[in-house]
């Protein structure tokens, strides 16, 4: 299998594509409307020399623009998340559940909380998604 | 009612907490001092000035409070903190005292913000995104009930949106909440039996959400003892001073628990039978409250029976030794008789609720952000449906 380095254009093309496959992803995420901001904090101890930018979007099941981008473009999406590399690392491996990470303020969260909260099965799915794809992590390398 | 391998939490309490008979007026002042503040708006609603609680803490802090704010309706919006921030802002206040119930101290933590950050409100929709701490803010609450004197969250209404937004922000707990007792011994038996089951149910909630933790353990346990003991007793004897303050610092207890813990089902279906029926907040979290208890109970779960069995402990109907199972259901059955001690109402048709609103409510509880937390995993709107019918 294919590995990708992380916050690469390709590691997102991977990731929408295994959720754009995903028939359990579908059913869960019809209500979902809306694009998603990632923003992953600049720590050149961990080679992120510069703050990272994702746009991510999602419509009633369907996976659309999915972008490594600018701060401009990041700030346009209906949720920003905001984080520190290790926290967005332990997330994506799992290691942290999203909901729980929010509610302890490892990460921000900018936007409608109860939305987010009660379509939290959506949240994971994607995540665990993300699992799926194999990644190569800037300190790891 | 251990906690497994894989725990990890974050404990978070900052609120200085002050309390004693008469403190709302006799340590004031100095609290202002040592926050380096001169100039308080105090945010109230006019029921709190009609009941005359406000007039002798703004007559004790004399040329220090610059302004009163006392336009906050039952439930805040962003209109209302809008304007009170720009009367803070003209009166050049540096601090905001807040005297009222959760929908006043929701409005000041709200003003807080604006005074710090200025903008608007929308703007700071979500969690965290503050990065500093704003205008000080000293709570002086006039029930027991809503926790919001030690929780970061401010629930307000967007117009604009049709909604209510939630503001989840830790630089802006209030710094300090002053709890004199005196100033709850004039609240009427109905709301003193409500916004005690309200406290009730945020401790217990908050030792069967999925996000427990043993600090909110330690907090909700013994809030649980206070409210059991002491709430039948300002029921019976509302100018108990003693007993009113017992159920005052078991409310604040259970508003560290479940700020840090977070709530369950009950609040799910709360939230949704308020929305669709207009039943207040703390009367359906008490009549929910044993019914969704029991569904909890019902999984099974050797964890969450050893919970509900430490509950029963604290609610005074278990020993440690007692088959947990026994325990646990002792605790619901305990929760029915403190309602009915209290003369809380104890089915929702007492509030005029019909099987229509309840199916509306089923739909809409499903939906709520509380649901996830709950112990035991909602799997549909059915099941939702048959609590609310066991309560109708």
């Amino acid at each position: 299998m294919a590995t990708h380095k992380a916050f690469t254009q390709e590691w997102l093309d991977a990731w929408k594509q295994k959720i754009a496959g995903s028939q359990e992803y579908k059913e869960i995420a019809k209500e979902w409307e809306g694009s998603v901001g990632l923003i992953c904090n600049a720590d050149p101890s961990k080679n992120i020399p510069n703050p990272v930018y994702l746009f991510t979007d999602y419509w009633h099941g369907d996976v659309r623009d999915f972008l490594v981008c600018d701060e401009t473009k990041v700030q346009t999406a209906k949720f920003i998340m905001t984080g520190d590399y290790a926290r967005w690392k332990q997330v994506a491996k799992k290691e942290l559940d999203a909901t729980k990470a929010l509610m302890q303020g490892k990460l921000k969260l900018k936007g409608d909380l109860t939305y987010v909260v009660r379509n939290v099965k959506t949240i994971n799915k994607v995540i665990d998604l993300l699992t799926e794809v194999q990644t190569v992590w800037p300190d790891d390398v | 009612m251990a906690y497994d391998d894989s725990l990890s939490f974050v404990y978070f309490g900052p609120t200085k907490i002050i309390f004693g008979s008469g403190s709302s007026t006799g340590e004031l002042e100095s609290e202002m001092s040592a926050l380096g503040c001169s100039r308080a708006v105090v945010v109230t609603d006019q029921g709190i000035i009609k009941a005359g609680l406000s007039e002798k803490i703004i007559k004790t802090l004399g040329e220090k409070c610059v302004g009163v704010f006392s336009d906050v309706p039952q439930d805040t919006g962003i209109d209302v903190v809008n304007r009170g921030a720009a009367f803070a802002r003209e009166k050049g206040a540096d601090i905001i005292i807040s005297i009222g119930g959760g929908s006043v101290i929701d409005t000041a933590k709200c003003i807080c913000i604006l005074l710090t950050e200025g903008g608007s409100l929308a703007n700071y929709e979500g969690i965290q995104l503050l990065t500093r701490p704003q205008t000080p803010h000293i709570v002086i609450p006039t029930t027991a009930g809503t926790g919001s004197e030690v929780t970061w969250i401010a629930v307000v209404y967007d117009k604009d949106k049709g909604q209510k937004i939630l503001i989840v922000e830790s630089y802006n707990a209030p710094r300090a909440a002053i709890l004199d007792p005196q100033l709850t011994l004039g609240l009427p038996p109905l709301l003193t039996a409500s916004t005690g089951m309200d406290a009730m149910t945020h401790a217990i909630e908050a030792m069967t959400s999925m996000q427990r933790e043993p600090i909110a353990d330690a907090m909700a346990l013994h809030a649980i003892r206070l409210l059991s003991d002491y709430l039948p007793v300002c029921i019976k004897d509302g100018g108990n001073i003693r007993a009113r303050g017992q159920v005052q610092m078991a409310a604040t207890m259970a508003g560290w628990a479940f700020g840090n813990a977070m709530v369950g089902l009950v609040h799910a279906m709360a939230h949704s039978i308020g929305a669709v029926a207009r039943v207040p907040h703390g009367v359906s979290c008490g009549i929910m409250l044993p019914y969704c208890m029991d569904y909890n109970i019902g999984d099974g779960e050797p964890e969450t029976i050893a919970i509900y069995a430490a509950i029963a402990q604290a609610l005074g109907v278990s020993k440690r030794d007692d088959e947990p199972g026994s325990a646990a259901m002792a605790a619901v059955q305990e929760i029915f008789d403190l309602l009915r001690k209290i003369g809380h109402p104890l089915k929702l048709s007492e509030l005029g609720v019909t099987e229509e609103d309840i199916i509306k409510a089923a739909d809409l509880s499903i939906a709520d952000g509380a649901i996830v937390n709950n112990i035991r995993y909602v799997t549909g709107k059915d099941e939702v449906l048959e609590i609310y019918r066991r309560a109708l």
